[in-house]
């Protein structure tokens, strides 16, 4: 196309807005806008959730030409449009796309870029922000939202011409999701949102960097070491992280685990990678875990961790863990090797790529009587701590049973979103998870109020599974006015509200450290359910035991929305507990 | 008195980072010390032999060097960074320039020039009115002596430029790239 076609083309260009328009989307020569929605749909972007404002208003125009392509989700908040971002990434496996004003919009999101950088999230954020001419004097909703995101982002740019944008939004979407999977934020100043390109659009995905280059292979020397260390083993342990997920490696773990008869246990956000009936599951570690694989850690021979970090509230007093033990650590990053625990042996490369070439290195074994040494302290913390809970005789019902009572009535099959606190802990104890890539929480950051945005994007990152979100009384009015988003929506979002009026782990906390001094955790909560129909969602309040059964299975019969919400005991506490500072074989059952 | 040489706590170490030139990396770098309440002796960035390509030349002092090999990796990890080393003071070639504004006014102590040269390797670069400007290239032992020698003529400004430095190493750039030293699982 020659300049005096690119001329002809109808382009108005209005003097009060600023704003350039191009009437055809299909012509070649775009301005920034149109670019920035071009290269959303050439990554295969479905999605956007996002919300308008002045300096991303140019790009708003522009999806207005694309709505039959692409669909964007108007959030009520930009925290809710992240969370909803990072929920419908860890379910899909695609990069979750916000797209947001400058100032207030961008610093609103900034949770939510936390969150997704510690807990390995894939999201490409598009923020706008002010005129190139105007960066640095004040202007009217200008934050420095590149100074400000540096340091929670794993890549953050700022464009400030239309023809950087197919070359960046190609890097921003190749850095998002490859290698360990994180936030990028792509900073528009509006000027490069009105501007034309100089030359036609041409999007050429990126598949490579210069000053990026995440190891995917791990090194056959790396694996030798691995496999004979594991092969030497009398009572090697496997731990499985939140890297077997995002790898898609659950399929040649359990064929790793068949053929070694290792053991393994979960983190957190590894947990439903192996179903909990699997017989060589021994349940997940860490502070709230179970009693066996924290107790057991610091007598295994070997510990084999698969795409985790070694969180503090996994290990517990570091100097008092796993000292025995031989480390084996499957880890995509390298700057996560040694960083917490000592790996004797470092394989850097993707988890599922590990273990498909670790797989013919190891011999088949069994290691019976090690297994069976788990036994004693599922029996007991079934006996001491399970059971009780699940057989409660309270006034008040328990979070436990409501949990466990979800679990046997969706089979263990449905997504579970856990908010964050004493119901999050109770969700990971209690939900039998039986299909992989079922538990999406906020792991690292632990931020209350993400469970119901989250929730909300996971049911748009996949409509065919049932999604439940069990969300506690001050989660929930944290970001309580997605209510109106998921409404609007009109998709059977689940959701759980287990209400006990406390701030429930502060509280747990206050009780058990600060001899029971409960400073600010009572709330005086609003009518949960009145606020639910104000927003046009269904729902009742469960309080006794013998409605327990029925009110769950109307929540599941609903084929719209809704809220379920069930009085708890007010001052219950979450058990097994390894306290803050103790070393894991310390676990408490009381 | 004497001045002292600044206060040494732990092992000196000189990290050089090599990255692309881009606005806002500095900052993404520093971020990386600060974050970790690693205080930072000395910073130098310039471009290298190679076009686009800056290196910064950053010198902390750490009593544990584990601490500062995941300090190496989490710059490693920063996109636009291209490959990153960590030194002991054995393993670099290193220097700093120094300049010194001394005054020259009528009743003043005379310079000797001779022994500036001579004996202090420093240079006079300008001569004022009233001043002289005094270069001296060196290790901060050399400077600091020399800032010893000199304070009594009246010192009116004194600069040091930080370390740059080049490693032991025959290796170019390019053999460096993309294999690095203490990335030894990579």
């Amino acid at each position: 196309m020659d300049l005096k076609e690119q001329q002809g083309a109808d382009v108005s260009f209005n003097s009060d807005s600023q704003d350039y328009t191009v009437q055809t989307p299909e012509q070649v020569v775009l301005n920034g806008s149109h670019a920035v929605i071009r290269s959303l749909l050439a990554e295969g972007v479905e999605t956007i959730f996002g919300y308008p404002g002045g300096a991303i208003m140019p790009v708003y125009d522009a999806i207005y030409d694309y709505q039959d392509k692409i669909s964007h989700i108007l959030v009520r908040h930009e925290q809710g449009a992240g969370h909803a971002a990072e929920g419908y990434a860890r379910l899909s496996g695609k990069v979750g796309v916000c797209l947001v004003t400058s100032g207030p919009g961008a610093t609103n999101l900034v949770t939510a870029i936390a969150d997704a950088i510690i807990d390995s999230t894939p999201m490409v954020c598009i923020i706008g922000q002010v005129a190139k001419h105007l960066l640095g004097t004040d202007a009217f909703q200008e934050t420095d939202v590149m100074g400000v995101t540096m340091p929670i982002t794993k890549w953050n740019y700022q464009i400030t011409s239309a023809d950087e944008v197919p070359g960046i939004m190609a890097k921003a979407f190749y850095i998002a999701k490859s290698g360990r999977p994180g936030p990028v934020l792509i900073d528009i100043t509006k000027n490069a949102q009105n501007e034309m390109m100089s030359g036609p659009f041409e999007y050429k995905p990126c598949s490579s960097m210069v000053s990026y280059r995440p190891r995917l292979v791990p090194k056959q020397e790396q694996l030798e070491k691995a496999a004979a260390l594991i092969n030497s083993a009398k009572k090697p342990f496997l731990f499985v992280g939140h890297g077997v997920q995002i790898s898609g490696a659950e399929e040649i773990l359990l064929k790793f685990l068949q053929k070694t008869g290792i053991p393994c246990a979960s983190t957190l956000l590894g947990l439903s990678s192996v179903a909990v009936d699997h017989p060589l599951y021994m349940g997940w570690l860490g502070m709230h875990g179970n009693y066996g694989t924290n107790v057991l850690t610091n007598q295994c021979d070997l510990i084999i961790g698969v795409g985790l970090r070694f969180d503090d509230r996994v290990t517990g007093d570091v100097s008092r863990y796993a000292k025995q033990a031989k480390i084996v650590h499957i880890e995509i990053d390298p700057a996560e090797i040694d960083k917490i625990v000592k790996a004797d042996a470092p394989v850097v490369g993707d988890a599922k790529a590990a273990l498909e070439m670790l797989l013919p290195l190891v011999e088949p074994a069994s290691h019976t009587e090690w297994v069976a040494e788990f036994a004693k302290y599922a029996e007991m913390e079934d006996r001491l701590i399970t059971q009780p809970e699940l057989s409660a005789n309270s006034e008040k019902i328990k979070m436990a049973e409501v949990i466990r009572g979800l679990s046997d009535k969706t089979e263990g099959q449905a997504v579970v979103v856990a908010d964050v606190g004493q119901h999050q802990m109770m969700t990971a104890r209690y939900y039998q998870f039986k299909h992989p890539n079922s538990f999406i929480t906020s792991g690292g950051l632990g931020t209350m109020g993400y469970a119901l945005p989250a929730a909300f994007g996971a049911k748009v990152g996949d409509p065919e599974r049932d999604v439940y979100a069990f969300i506690g009384d001050g989660c929930f009015q944290m970001t309580i006015q997605e209510l109106g988003t998921i409404a609007q929506s009109g998709l059977p979002v689940k959701i759980i509200i287990l209400n006990n009026n406390f701030l429930g782990m502060v509280r747990q906390w206050q009780q058990l450290f600060h001899e029971k001094r409960y400073s600010f955790v009572e709330l005086q909560n609003p009518d949960f359910i009145t606020i639910a129909k104000g927003f046009g969602i269904d729902g009742h309040t469960c309080v006794k035991r013998e409605d327990l059964s029925q009110s769950l299975d109307k929540l599941i019969a609903s084929d719209k929305p809704y809220v379920l919400e069930v009085l708890v005991e007010k001052e219950e506490n979450v058990f097994p507990m390894v306290p803050s500072g103790a070393c894991v074989s310390d676990i408490r059952l009381q | 008195m004497s001045k002292p040489i600044p206060s040494s706590n732990g092992t000196t170490y000189t990290i050089c980072v090599f990255t692309e030139n881009t606005i806002g990396l500095l900052n993404k770098i520093t971020i990386l010390f600060s974050r970790r309440r690693i205080n930072i002796e000395s910073l130098t960035v310039s471009e290298t032999e190679r076009k686009g390509v800056s290196r910064f030349t950053i010198v902390i002092q750490h009593e544990i060097r584990e601490e500062v090999e995941k300090l190496v990796r989490q710059i490693r990890k920063t996109i636009e960074v291209l490959t990153v080393f960590g030194y002991l003071n054995e393993e670099v070639i290193y220097n700093e320039i120094a300049m010194f504004k001394i005054s020259t006014l009528s009743g003043a102590k005379p310079l000797d020039i001779e022994v500036i040269n001579k004996i202090y390797k420093a240079w006079v670069v300008f001569w004022g009115l009233d001043y002289v400007v005094i270069e001296k290239t060196g290790s901060i032992n050399e400077i600091f002596d020399f800032f010893n020698y000199i304070k009594p003529y009246g010192i009116l400004e004194f600069v040091r430029s930080g370390r740059v430095a080049v490693s032991k190493s025959s290796k170019s750039l390019t053999d460096y790239l993309p294999e690095a030293e203490w990335e030894y699982y990579l």
